[in-house]
């Protein structure tokens, strides 16, 4: 009874038309990694008890909760080829990474539905935990895409719960491999909005952000927290520096919902970081992001997708391990045949056979008790300076 | 861009030499700052630091402090050879003004009227506005032949690739990395995409080694 009690009703939020949002062609930001999640997780059984629950597209009085009307026009516009490249620029539209598309308008509202979706069943008790994968698209800013990403659904949501729900407390935990920079912006100056992002390093990569003296403004200051890790961070080091934060961070500012973000591109293999975790790290965050619930907050919690570019052998497996996670399913160890047989031939590369990676499957960078030295440092540093303004 | 006007503080909280140390510190506290230019008749005759005011007058908790902070004068505790930039002095020259004399600011001064002051906080923020460091973007460290048309080679990779540059800067020269070529120079690019991996291949071809981000 007990576990039962503990696992709390879960659902995946989630339609083909979330799967529009894409830039196309070589882009790495590819909506096919969405697709081979969610097949391997029903390939694994695992969502024969969960009917999917199909999301509305936001509106555009949700998306400018945080967004500038004009910013949707141009987007509106972008989507139909109405608008010049140049006019585009100023919005962060027509770049390499963020390319225009048709229809984008409504492939990027119909991901902030998904997240908006999904906090809602939460809220309103229908479920203890959601997952929409498609979401995490936490680089968007007010009025410019960035790093792929259009519109900041977790934003969207939070400014929305906070109207719906006055005087709710949410917490953003971001475990993406780049800084969470358009959510902490959102609510920099908010004491009842704590962003948590735990990112490698912004000394070089993208967006450059995220150090630990960011830490909010105002009447915000404290509810900022940012761990930056050093490249090459392995599983062992991100794991102690996660736990020598986040619960105690959780714990000190007593969340309503805990929203979190779970790009995986902080994997060996992704080849946009410089990053060394496993699946191993991809296995402890959510499972400790459903304790946390549990103890903080009766249990909910709402998981978002984000950033994870190796769509092939990473990104299936690190969401359907958060899957697991989110509805309190055991994960088998073997990766089924029939996914294997089925997409085997479309990989540029070898699939993996087993759900979690093996430590000798990778070889060791650098020395990494010095890298964990350096961490460690940091943590300290977020211990001492942030750590005491969260009431 | 990059002059002292563009950076200095306007607003200036100033004194007269005939005040007290008490009064003087007690508007550090009050304004948060840590240097006041002192005024006689509108001309700049001295500056005075908060450290020059603690350390003449007596410690925290010394019976004779007090007194001290009401009798000893502005007049007593300035620095009366000042140095002053122009409002149109480049700021790495009133850097290298202050790092030299070791000293925290300088009042800026044009046709003998105050009209700002220059701190090393107001440095360190040209900096970071120079290096773009408040706008998203990835850092770049790129080796460029120290000959014509490298700096414009390696940034026209980038104009190819659709990529806007939101900062560069070149440093000194240094020896190559492969003995018998040039020698080179380093540039820092920030440019603003999250997908490096296409430009570095591209740099790397045309001859402008990438040394950081690694290669996968």
């Amino acid at each position: 009874m007990a576990a039962q009690a503990l696992s709390g009703r879960a659902v995946i939020v989630h339609d083909l038309a979330l799967e529009n949002y894409g830039f196309g062609g070589d882009h790495p930001f590819n909506p096919l990694r969405v697709r081979l999640a969610l097949e391997l997780c029903e390939a694994l059984g695992l969502l024969e008890d969960y009917p999917l629950v199909s999301p509305g597209p936001a509106t555009d009085e949700d998306l400018t909760t945080v967004h500038t009307l004009t910013y949707v026009r141009m987007v509106q516009k972008a989507g139909r080829s109405l608008s010049t490249l140049s006019d585009l620029l100023d919005y962060g539209l027509g770049t390499p990474d963020n390319p225009i598309f048709p229809d984008m308008h409504e492939a990027c509202a119909r991901v902030v539905g998904g997240v908006l979706a999904a906090c809602r069943l939460v809220m309103a008790g229908e479920v203890d935990h959601a997952m929409c994968i498609s979401g995490g698209l936490h680089h968007a800013l007010r009025s410019k895409a960035s790093g792929f990403c259009v519109y900041n659904d977790a934003g969207v949501a939070i400014s929305r719960l906070k109207e719906e729900h006055p005087g709710i407390r949410i917490v953003y935990v971001d475990t993406d491999a780049h800084h969470g920079d358009g959510v902490q912006w959102m609510f920099y100056s908010d004491p009842d909005v704590l962003t948590v992002s735990m990112h490698e390093s912004g000394r070089y990569l993208f967006p450059g952000t995220g150090g630990v003296d960011e830490k909010g403004r105002n009447g915000g200051v404290g509810y900022s927290v940012n761990v930056p890790l050093e490249p090459f961070t392995d599983d062992e080091s991100w794991i102690s520096c996660f736990e020598a934060v986040v619960p105690e961070v959780l714990r000190a500012f007593g969340p309503d919902l805990i929203l979190s973000q779970n790009g995986c591109d902080g994997h060996i293999l992704d080849p946009l970081t410089h990053l060394s975790a496993t699946t191993r790290l991809y296995e402890h965050v959510p499972q400790r992001m459903h304790d946390l619930a549990h103890e903080l907050c009766s249990g909910r919690w709402v998981a978002t997708g984000g950033g994870g570019y190796d769509i092939w052998r990473v990104v299936p497996r690190a969401w359907t391990v958060l899957w697991a996670a989110v509805s309190h399913q055991h994960l088998p160890e073997k990766v089924p045949e029939d996914w294997l047989s089925n997409w085997g031939e479309k990989s540029p590369v070898e699939l993996p056979p087993l759900m979690r990676d093996a430590p000798e499957d990778y070889p060791q960078g650098p020395p990494s008790a010095k890298i964990a030295e350096r961490n460690l440092r940091t943590i300290q540093e977020v211990v001492e300076k942030v750590l005491p303004s969260i009431q | 861009m990059l002059l002292v006007k563009d950076s200095m503080t306007r607003e200036i909280v100033t004194l007269s030499p005939d005040e007290t140390a008490g009064t003087a510190l007690a508007l550090c506290r009050e304004r948060r700052i840590r240097h006041l230019p002192v005024l006689e008749e509108g001309r700049l005759i001295g500056i005075v630091s908060d450290r020059d005011l603690r350390s003449s007058t007596p410690a925290l908790g010394d019976p004779a402090r007090a007194k001290a902070l009401q009798e000893i004068l502005v007049e007593d505790v300035m620095a009366g050879d000042v140095v002053a930039a122009l409002p149109d002095d480049p700021i790495e020259q009133a850097a290298n003004t202050m790092r030299e004399r070791r000293i925290g600011c300088l009042p800026v001064v044009e046709d003998d009227e105050l009209v700002g002051i220059i701190t090393t906080s107001d440095v360190m923020d040209a900096l970071v506005y120079l290096v773009g460091a408040n706008e998203p973007g990835s850092r770049m460290e790129i080796a460029v032949p120290d000959r014509p048309g490298s700096l414009a080679g390696a940034a026209g990779v980038f104009g190819m690739c659709g990529i806007n540059i939101v900062s560069a800067a070149m440093g000194p020269t240094r020896e190559p990395a492969d003995a018998g070529k040039p020698r080179e120079r380093i540039v820092v690019f920030r440019v603003d995409t999250i997908d490096t991996a296409e430009v570095v291949g591209y740099l790397d071809e045309a001859g402008y080694p990438v040394l950081w981000p690694p290669k996968p």
